[in-house]
């Protein structure tokens, strides 16, 4: 049983220090975390057409689209900070990237409106009518 | 869709994707941080992942959006886990109803920080310290003042009212939306749609109820559902919005969908919980009406029973 009595602090501070990034959302589960030469064998392969981007991956053609983080929005990355050993403690989080546009590449599909990660960028805004103040 | 293949659970995950919302991060005193806290969802009862930021000030949501078969590149390093977090600012007023709701079958006045405690969830005492809180409760609840104390007692009737307020203003920001997207690619969408222009402002109102219902129990979700003058569907068809699926929600009929596995209450080795199975409720979006927003954003489990 997890406790719901600890908390992650997210130590604000260090998104000062966070450096821009590039970031790609891939079609596809990659089953590592850690160091890869994404601009060496990935980012180097990128190519813009006149209507769209694509990629080569693994030999597979990927088409690709840039979004940008909704408006009063900012992408981060959040990384944490001296991993304790039981979920009874308090843990940390600190801003290792930030973003303000996104790439996220389709296998087949061209990019298009109906796209998960396109709609999610609604969210914000629907989410302010939710929970926006109501008037008297 | 084909059987999945079977993948070496991600144990190692420490690193997180996330949409924030600036006023969480850029806060004028930078000495205050944010927390991650677990507290009562108000529409599953079980424990959920929000942020309380700027000092306790505001309350944030925090819902990942999620595709099976995704992974990040970032910079120089792969991300196993594909999830897109946002943290959007939040209403605390919705956490803090169900608090007054169980106080309130006891009919009778009291101080709000005696009605907002739990021993389950102690963060929960932290929603009144958002700046909206206190000032808000008037939505939800009736007022006495006695010398300096104010006295609250749970009011359906206003409640009900305020809920409205929420689906109407949800009504407004979807039709927005949906000129903007009109204009595009679901140009036949908009079309369609203004052809039959009095089922059009039912599907909305629907669609925002089942948007509202997200942050409402089940019992209030078919109250609001009564106030609005809204039928009861009798039967489940594919027009049918999301809160009349999450009628099931006390059953362990969610629990059987297997995206359970990521909603654990660990936020850090299993990461944020809140998540919609995206990829599911993809697939069963109807292109042709005005379904794909409500079906995308609403059927979700976000954390489980411990």
């Amino acid at each position: 049983m997890s406790c719901n009595t600890s908390v992650t602090h997210l130590n604000v501070s260090s998104v000062d220090k966070a450096q821009q990034t590039p970031v790609h959302l891939m079609p596809c589960e990659i089953e590592h975390n850690g160091p890869a030469k994404v601009s060496q064998y990935f980012a180097a392969t990128m190519k813009d057409h006149k209507h769209e981007t694509t990629v080569s991956f693994r030999g597979r053609g990927l088409k690709g689209q840039e979004l940008s983080c909704p408006q009063g929005y900012t992408g981060l990355v959040l990384k944490e900070v001296n991993k304790p050993g039981s979920d009874q403690e308090d843990r940390t989080v600190k801003v290792s990237s930030v973003f303000n546009k996104l790439t996220y590449w389709n296998l087949e599909t061209p990019p298009n409106s109906d796209d998960t990660v396109v709609m999610a960028m609604d969210w914000p805004e629907l989410a302010e009518a939710i929970h926006g103040p109501v008037e008297e | 869709m084909a059987a999945k293949k079977k993948r070496a659970p991600n144990v190692q995950n420490d690193s997180w994707v996330v949409i924030a919302a600036d006023s969480a991060i850029h806060t004028q005193k930078h000495d205050r941080d944010a927390d991650f806290v677990k507290l009562r969802n108000p529409s599953t009862d079980a424990a959920c992942l929000y942020m309380l930021g700027c000092g306790d000030a505001q309350l944030y949501e925090v819902k990942a959006f999620e595709e099976d078969f995704h992974s990040w590149f970032v910079g120089q390093t792969v991300q196993r886990d594909g999830r897109l977090v946002f943290v959007t600012p939040m209403d605390p007023l919705f956490l803090i109803l169900p608090y007054f709701i169980k106080s309130g079958k006891e009919a009778k006045f009291q101080p709000v920080d005696q009605v907002v405690t739990d021993e389950e969830f102690p963060a929960c005492s932290r929603l009144l310290s958002c700046t909206r809180s206190l000032a808000s409760l008037q939505h939800i609840a009736e007022e006495k003042e006695a010398g300096s104390t104010k006295f609250h007692r749970y009011s359906e009737e206003k409640t009900m009212n305020w809920l409205k307020k929420k689906v109407e203003r949800t009504v407004v920001a979807l039709k927005r939306r949906n000129i903007s997207v009109g204009e595009g690619v679901k140009s036949t969408t908009y079309v369609r749609v203004k052809s039959e222009p009095d089922s059009h402002e039912e599907d909305y109102l629907r669609y925002a109820h089942g948007l509202i219902s997200e942050y409402i129990s089940a019992d209030l979700s078919r109250a609001l559902l009564k106030h609005l003058e809204l039928p009861e569907l009798l039967s489940p068809k594919e027009t049918e919005p999301p809160s009349k699926k999450r009628k099931l929600s006390d059953n362990p009929v969610e629990a059987g969908e297997d995206y359970t596995k990521f909603n654990s209450a660990d936020f850090v080795r299993k990461p944020p919980k809140k998540m919609t199975a995206a990829q599911k409720t993809l697939a069963k979006v109807d292109k042709t009406g005005m379904k794909p927003m409500s079906s995308f954003f609403s059927p979700k489990v976000k954390a489980e029973k411990n």
